[in-house]
């Protein structure tokens, strides 16, 4: 992106935010749980590959919790499908991209 | 110079399987068509299914062709993500207001790159999976979505102008608004699609409530090869379930709901996906609880035949109530309409409710374009024994699900209808006798 394009992006959002006023608080701290989500799901996989109910446990969510979150980081290719282990499959974290 | 109104042989509204298959029909008689879809890709509930019965062909595959047949046919203009928000008659002809939501996107610029929605770092469950998988705040619709535009929900964005930085055309328009334009046209189709019964309109089923209690679009997914999980997974903990119950009727045929009409798709679709199940997990136990199979096609019958000879088990019962134990396996109470009939609870480990069909059709649609519904909601047919995609406004047709519950075979037969009927229509107005 150019200098010019940025600046113009930069306007673009003043005025955005000005005209939907500032972003829900309950958004803006749900992105950031997310964050801390996503960080604490990512360093659990670091030891290894792990089962839902592992990486549960691992990561202090509900397994449900833990499942989707396995589901977005496989679809945005950050996590991968293991091995089988009995009646659960295990998620191990892909090489991060260059 | 004002902008002269935009004028086409037929309306096409919806671009499901019925519009698309309405709208090729009428493109390759030489008639200029306009499709009108109101969600941001083309293709209908059809493009979200894993396999149709009782081909069992792969619904993508034989979806997508079609997609891209109406995307780049010369006759056919396609409005994704825009609404109908009013329609009449002026001098014979329908005068139709369109309104275009804003993507946030320039159309014209974005190249489905998805450098965009790597960028994003909101999370949000994603509609497409029905809340089994999650997508970003701007995305791509689906991996074939037509047209490939990303999308940026509002609602979910914090302006951060990550995804504008990572943009190469500089596409993202946080100012875009909703725009109304106006066309006409000489005749309409309705092929506005249908609904389904919430999941927790019988809450005593526990749907919406209790996390392995499925919609049966869910159970598409978890059968699709590109769905959520890549898997059959029970939602609750990732587990391969090894015990699946079709709860049969679960929003249809049913007076406390308002649906006392057989949604005709159900026992087909029961009977497609425990077959595939079947296949995914062949030691799994697959049990549909039915009233009565109505299996009346071609080639019906014999698939539900062949889905008992796999080993399915079709249990005539009426339930009575899910609950789920500790492990949030779902347990079933029900009352066999065979052998004893006693009571008795039955632990699954997934049940799937086989929701019903509810009218689509906007109902303001009444209110602009005199198109009358029937009793049960779908829009009426008044002419249904020998003309059943004539609506009670003439110039008007309906096709696919917009006029009661059909499955995919038929409602493409009726969307062939509809599109004869039109150009008649037309034809009798080129020579003045509408």
């Amino acid at each position: 992106m150019t200098e010019k394009n940025f600046n113009a992006v930069r306007e673009q959002l003043k005025l955005a935010k000005e005209r939907r006023g500032p972003a829900p608080a309950g958004l803006v701290e749900e992105v950031k749980e997310q964050a801390r989500t996503q960080k604490a799901v990512l360093e659990a996989l670091d030891k290894g590959p792990l089962t839902v109910p592992e990486l549960a446990a691992a990561a202090g969510l509900s397994p449900r919790k833990a499942l989707w979150w396995v589901t977005a980081l496989r679809k945005y290719g950050r996590v991968a499908e293991g091995p089988k282990r009995g009646a659960y499959l295990s998620y191990a974290k892909n090489a991060e991209k260059p | 110079m004002a902008n002269a109104t935009l004028s086409y042989d037929v309306l096409v509204v919806g671009a499901g399987i019925a519009g698309l298959q309405a709208s090729l029909d009428l493109a390759d008689q030489g008639r200029k068509v306009l499709l009108v879809e109101k969600q941001p890709s083309i293709g209908g509930r059809m493009i979200n299914l894993s396999k149709v019965f009782p081909t069992l062909d792969c619904a993508s595959c034989i979806t997508t062709p079609r997609m891209a047949s109406v995307a780049h046919h010369p006759n056919i203009d396609t409005r994704t993500f825009a609404e109908l928000k009013g329609l009449r008659r002026e001098d014979g002809r329908f005068r139709a207001t369109l309104r275009q939501k804003a993507r946030f996107v320039d159309g014209a610029r974005c190249i489905g790159c998805r450098s965009c929605e790597e960028a994003c770092p909101v999370l949000v469950p994603d509609e497409y999976e029905h809340g089994l998988g999650a997508r970003k705040a701007i995305r791509i619709p689906f991996t074939n979505a037509i047209p490939q535009l990303a999308l940026l929900d509002m609602d979910h964005c914090t302006l951060c102008g990550l995804c504008a930085r990572a943009c190469p055309t500089d596409c993202i328009d946080f100012l875009q608004k909703d725009a109304d334009t106006e066309v006409e046209a000489g005749a309409v189709i309705l092929a506005t699609g249908h609904e389904l019964t919430r999941m927790d309109a019988k809450p005593h089923y526990g749907g919406a409530r209790l996390p392995n209690v499925l919609s049966p679009m869910q159970a598409e997914r978890l059968l699709a090869p590109h769905g959520a999980y890549g898997r059959v997974l029970r939602p609750s903990d990732g587990r391969i379930p090894d015990s699946i119950a079709y709860v049969q009727c679960a929003g249809s045929r049913d007076r406390s709901l308002g649906v006392p009409y057989c949604s005709r798709v159900c026992c087909m679709f029961a009977a497609k996906q425990a077959m595939l199940l079947s296949g995914s997990l062949p030691t799994a136990d697959i049990t549909i609880y039915y009233m009565d199979i109505r299996a009346f096609g071609k080639g019906y019958e014999q698939f539900v035949a062949n889905a008992r000879a796999m080993g399915i088990h079709f249990v005539k019962a009426k339930v009575a109530r899910v609950t789920e134990d500790a492990d949030h396996n779902p347990v079933v109470r029900l009352e066999r309409q065979e052998d004893r009939g006693l009571p008795e609870e039955v632990t699954h480990d997934l049940v799937v409710l086989s929701l019903g069909m509810l009218p689509g059709a906007d109902p303001v649609l009444e209110d602009f374009a005199g198109v009358r519904a029937a009793p049960d909601g779908f829009l009426e047919s008044p002419q249904a024994p020998l003309a059943p995609a004539r609506t009670s406004q003439p110039g008007v047709f309906a096709a696919g699900t917009a006029t009661g519950p059909k499955d995919i075979v038929d409602s493409i037969t009726e969307a062939g209808s509809a599109a004869m009927e039109a150009v008649g229509f037309l034809r009798r107005l080129g020579e003045g006798r509408p």
